[in-house]
């Protein structure tokens, strides 16, 4: 990599990761409109308004960039000591669902009022990689220890517990585990111990859905035991757990290798509940095909492959560790959602990043990547020679 | 190394690098990511290529709900006076969309549920308001429940026009209905036989309905939705094509006469000697000679076409075995024993099926004496027989192994008798030994020209085939002969010999008997006109001229004078045959006539299987039936009175308020009329003066014309022509 000077002095700017990211919130706003306008247009909830979900996304971008702009221009080393405090905050905004400011929507209470409508889950991911990472950077060669290893590892299971039983989130539990995770899994120099952890976790897994199986009947395991039943054969659920799976299903076989045409969904008119959430990349594959869905894919290979540089060329390790967390929170995010959409692991609402609709999933992600910019900006780049 | 420490006390950055062996992670950790991603691409081909097509299906044959079914309307059964047999009425079906009183909270919106219920409680009041209380509240998905069926076009407009008032009923919704057509038949039990009926599915089950199934069904259309370049839904509607029509040549009300005193039999016969129906079955049928065309057919019992399968209607007759058939000595279903019917589906529909039958086109019996003037036809035509022989009967004939009675046989035979005698006092010995004369290829010859074992094709479902059940050339004896020339042993159904009398009276020419006579459009148009069809001349005129002669002598000398109507006068043949097997106390009695007896227009034939009686073996039960409807029908249909009423039969006409037809009266009036009756007569006379010979009027009441095959011993006559026998016994093949 070639700079000059002046770049070092004025501080690195990645706008190749700029240019992605903002290809992927321009084409994740005209899937939004193509997936809700028609829906929109014929609910008195929406007005009948077809730009109602396309408008409040975009604002919500908007903010977003407004967020990103902040976190990048604020040193990211600001952060570092207010590691466990955003952990605590989280926490309480966690909490605060269980008063008269949370939210139900759809049956679930996950939301706060806070002026708009927010997902404390969102802001857990945001304060894990925080917390993490000046942990993690204060720990130094602690981490190496087998006390330092486990009491990383489990630093996070408060927030986990704490999203997953107040809030009945699992799925943002998991993705806040996958985090610390990752986080951990490129800070220690070890292998060994998380292939252990890997199989052990994978064992228990099998196990579980092995018994869910095994009872087959009735409500073992509640809904999400159902869920695992509707993933292993959908088509006997089609009515009821499978049906969500089955119609996403449908619309990327439907949409064959290139697709019907942009806008020209079928499945979005109905079959596919509220398509612009978790199930987005299903009409993505019915109306630009297979390869419209690859394309997608390939904008977030793109994407994260810049902030592994970024990441790499970090002057420091907290810096680096930041990095890490936001990739990693992209990376299980995308893959969970597609695997989801495409039945190969059981239903849970994980939504595309910069993709599917939802106002504080894009605005943390946003500021998230504002993270990224702050630490790209401190990049010193060694003399060639 | 206490690890809160690190956590609280994070006032001094610490700096550290971002080292190699976390930079090589990372990329291992890049790497993994990668390999997902690839996986995830796997399964996007794997799903598109191995499951697409079936998906892609799936996904369309989803898309149906935008596309709404418009039923078409099955065509309409006139009679011959336009009026409706069956019609197709539009009715409505409420659907209730249950998912249009969810709100977006999962919660239902009670205001609209109670709008919504308390209009649709104000104009249905069968409507079942708690029970679709509950289904909306247990079915959020539904979008269709179909919960009251066939609604009238006025209660659904009520409902339509206080849906629209937005003012007054602001909360009505998930509401809407769906178009049916229903079969209705306004006359319910009328012409029932010739009709049929038609189920829910357009699939139209005996008589007409069944044999013209597809000429009055239509073709269904319908309104697609779908969504055009804008996302907006239009609608294209593909009209239904309408079913065409029939014009029948029933006429309603000759129909109604029929049904009437077949009624009335049944009413006076009932429970008399055994419990049940006046008979097992009572049929009739009245055809015009000169075109086929049948003006009425009816039998009892019958069965209320709107409810065909009330299984009160089956009370009065015998309970049918598995195979559909009477058993002998079939026990009968009574008001205390049709219960027994119900639960045992299968035997439900054996007992419905037997009664949706058209006893006279699929029932097949023995048609007894008023085969002799078939045969009696057949001697003529052919040249074996001149009309001017003589017979002696003493009572019994011996043919092959038996002794075959004649219907007096105790009272020593009829003696002496000339053809026309024979016919008139129904002499089965006379009948045989013309048998002899014309000769078994002959007859059986002509046997095929009257079309007995063919079926006459008329347009109706459930002819029956007697090819199997009448005679060949290889199973008919000396004795099947014997006994076919007085109409036993081979088996006939009502139309077949209906159809081969009207040849014998109306010149010779056979007619294909048809139903309906015109085919047309649900705009009136006509798309088809069914003319009367010639099949073939069974005899000529001169022979048909004979017949007439000899069956007029039937009812003014014979044993069917009791068929006369007052102020007519007729001809006919009077028949009594034994069932199988042959106990001396089951019959089958008919008269098959024709009016008025100068010049035939309608010929009818009445059937009457196993009358209630002690003795079945009398023909009156049939000619009073044809007496009574012919009394009626000949003045509704302008044929002219030509006999002189006695003060009985005025007082008779009186009680029915039937105006004499009287030809002199309104020969004035209708001169041309007049002058082609009077060309008419002029011809039989003619025809007639030749062949009539001095009758010998037998005032004794036939009681009957019995038959017997039972062998006996005694003397057997001999025959003037012997002759022609032996000739035709020589050139048999046998």
């Amino acid at each position: 990599m070639t700079r000059n000077k002046n770049e070092k002095q004025k501080g690195y700017i990645d706008y190749t990761l700029i240019f992605i990211l903002i290809l992927l919130l321009g084409f994740g706003l005209i899937m939004v409109y193509s997936t809700s306008s028609y829906s929109a247009s014929i609910s008195a909830l929406s007005k009948n308004d077809p730009n109602f979900y396309l408008r409040k996304q975009a604002t919500a971008t908007l903010f977003g960039f407004g967020g990103m702009a902040l976190m990048a221009i604020i040193p990211y080393h600001t952060w570092e000591r207010y590691g466990l405090v955003a952990y605590v905050a989280a926490l309480i905004l966690v909490v605060l669902v269980l008063t008269p400011l949370g939210i139900e929507l759809n049956g679930a209470r996950r939301w706060l009022n806070l002026g708009m409508s927010v997902q404390p889950a969102e802001i857990a991911k945001l304060a894990m990689i925080l917390f993490l990472a000046a942990f993690v950077n204060r720990l130094g060669t602690g981490i190496r220890t087998r006390r330092g290893f486990w009491f990383v590892l489990f630093s996070p299971m408060i927030m986990c517990l704490a999203v997953w039983r107040i809030t009945d989130n699992l799925s943002s539990a998991i993705i806040i585990f996958g985090i610390a995770f990752l986080m951990l899994f490129v800070a220690s120099p070890e292998y060994k111990k998380f292939v252990v952890f890997s199989g052990v976790v994978a064992g228990i897994t099998a196990v579980l859905v092995f018994m869910i199986v095994k009872m087959s009947e009735s409500s073992a395991f509640g809904f999400r035991g159902a869920r695992i039943r509707a993933w292993l054969n959908p088509e006997a659920y089609s009515t009821d757990t499978g049906y969500q799976t089955l119609q996403a299903l449908y619309a990327i076989g439907s949409g064959g290798i290139f697709g019907n045409g942009l806008g020209q969904s079928t499945q979005k008119l109905g079959f596919i509940p509220e398509a612009q959430n978790d199930m987005i990349f299903s009409i993505i594959c019915e109306e630009l095909g297979v390869f419209g869905g690859i394309c997608v894919l390939s904008l977030f290979v793109l994407l994260l492959w810049r902030l592994l540089v970024i990441a790499n060329n970090a002057p420091d390790l907290y810096g680096g560790l930041l990095v890490v967390g936001v990739m990693g929170h992209i990376a299980i995010q995308v893959i969970l959602n597609v695997a989801v959409v495409t039945n190969m692991i059981p239903n849970t609402g994980i939504s595309l990043p910069f993709i599917s609709y939802g106002g504080s999933s894009v605005l943390f992600l946003m500021m998230e990547m504002g993270l990224v910019f702050s630490v790209s900006r401190k990049i010193v780049f060694k003399d060639d020679n | 190394m206490n690890f809160f420490e690190y956590l609280i006390d994070s006032h001094k950055p610490v700096i550290r690098p971002f080292n190699r062996k976390m930079q090589e992670k990372l990329v291992v950790l890049y790497v993994l990511v990668l390999l997902a991603f690839a996986g995830l691409v796997l399964r996007l081909f794997f799903v598109t290529k191995y499951s697409g097509e079936t998906y892609k299906k799936q996904v369309l044959s989803q898309q149906q709900y935008t596309s709404i079914n418009i039923p078409f309307k099955r065509g309409d059964i006139f009679d011959a006076n336009n009026n409706k047999l069956a019609t197709s009425e539009k009715v409505y079906n409420l659907i209730i969309d249950s998912n249009q009183f969810w709100d977006k909270d999962e919660k239902i919106d009670q205001e609209l549920l109670d709008g919504t219920m308390t209009a649709l409680k104000t104009c249905f009041p069968e409507f079942n308001e708690d029970e679709v209380r509950k289904y909306v509240a247990d079915n959020k998905n539904s979008k269709y429940l179909v919960t009251l069926k066939q609604l009238s076009y006025d209660s659904v407009t009520t409902f339509l026009d206080m849906q629209k008032d937005k003012e007054a009923n602001p909360n009505i919704t998930g509401v809407w209905f769906e178009e049916e057509y229903k079969r209705i038949y306004p006359n319910n039990d009328l012409a029932c036989d010739i009709v049929g009926f038609t189920g829910k599915d357009n699939k139209g089950s005996y008589g007409l309905e069944q044999y013209y199934n597809d000429t009055l069904n239509g073709v269904n259309g319908r309104e697609y939705g779908y969504l055009n370049d804008d996302k907006t839904l239009e609608r294209t509607t593909i009209s239904p094509t309408d079913g065409y029509n029939l014009v029948t040549t029933i006429d309603g009300n000759i129909q109604q006469i029929v049904e009437k005193y077949l009624y009335k039999f049944n009413e006076e016969h009932k429970d008399a000697a055994r419990t049940g129906n006046g008979a097992r079955n009572v049929g009739c049928i009245i055809m015009e000679v000169n075109s086929g065309e049948i003006l009425a057919m009816a039998n009892y019992p019958n069965f209320d076409l709107n409810n065909p399968r009330d299984i009160d209607r089956l009370v009065g007759t015998p309970f049918v075995n598995e195979k559909g058939n009477v058993d002998y000595e079939a026990e009968v279903i009574t008001e205390e024993n049709k219960n027994e019917l119900l639960g045992n589906d299968d035997a439900v529909y054996q007992n419905l099926n037997y009664l949706w039958k058209n006893f006279c086109i699929s029932n097949t019996y023995e048609p007894g004496s008023v085969a002799k003037p078939f045969t009696v036809a057949a001697g003529i035509e052919s040249g074996r027989m001149t009309g001017n022989e003589y017979y002696t009967c003493n009572g019994q004939l011996h043919v092959g192994d038996h002794d075959i009675k004649c219907h007096n046989y105790k009272m020593g035979g009829d003696g002496t008798l000339s053809v026309q005698e024979s016919i008139e006092q129904s002499c089965n010995v006379a009948l045989m030994l013309m048998g002899k004369q014309i000769g078994k290829t002959t007859f059986l010859e002509y046997q095929d020209k009257f079309n007995f074992g063919l079926k006459t094709n008329i347009d109706l479902y459930g002819e029956s085939r007697t090819n199997t059940l009448v005679f060949n050339k290889t199973n008919m004896g000396d004795t099947e002969l014997a006994t076919s020339t007085f109409g036993q042993g081979y088996n006939v159904t009502m139309i077949q010999t209906i159809a081969a009398f009207s040849s014998l009276v109306n010149g010779g020419y056979y007619y294909e008997p048809h139903v309906v006579k015109q085919i047309t459009a649900s705009d009136g148009s006509v798309v088809e006109k069914i003319s009367p069809r010639v099949l073939k001349q069974t005899v000529s005129a001169s022979t048909s001229a004979k017949i007439i002669e000899y069956c007029n002598g039937v009812v003014v000398n014979g044993t069917g004078k009791t068929a006369r109507p007052a102020g007519y006068a007729i001809g006919g043949k009077t028949g009594t045959a034994e069932t199988i097997p042959r106990d001396k106390i089951n019959y089958v009695v008919s008269f098959m006539g024709y009016a008025p007896a100068d010049n035939p227009q309608i010929a009818i034939y009445v059937v009457v299987d196993r009358p209630n009686a002690v003795f079945q073996d009398d023909a009156k039960y049939a000619t009073r039936i044809v007496r009574n409807i012919l009394t009626e029908v000949l003045p509704y249909m302008n044929i002219y009175m030509t006999e002189e009423l006695s003060e009985k039969e005025q007082a008779e006409l009186a009680e029915l308020n039937i105006t004499i037809k009287n030809r002199d009266l309104e020969e004035e009036e209708e001169t041309e009329t007049g002058d082609e009756n009077e060309e008419k007569d002029d011809v039989i006379d003619a025809n007639g003066g030749d062949i009539t010979s001095s009758t010998t009027v037998t005032d004794a009441e036939m009681n009957s014309d019995d038959v017997d095959t039972a062998p006996l011993t005694g003397a057997i006559l001999d025959t003037k022509t012997g002759e022609p026998i032996k000739e035709d016994d020589e050139n048999d093949p046998q």
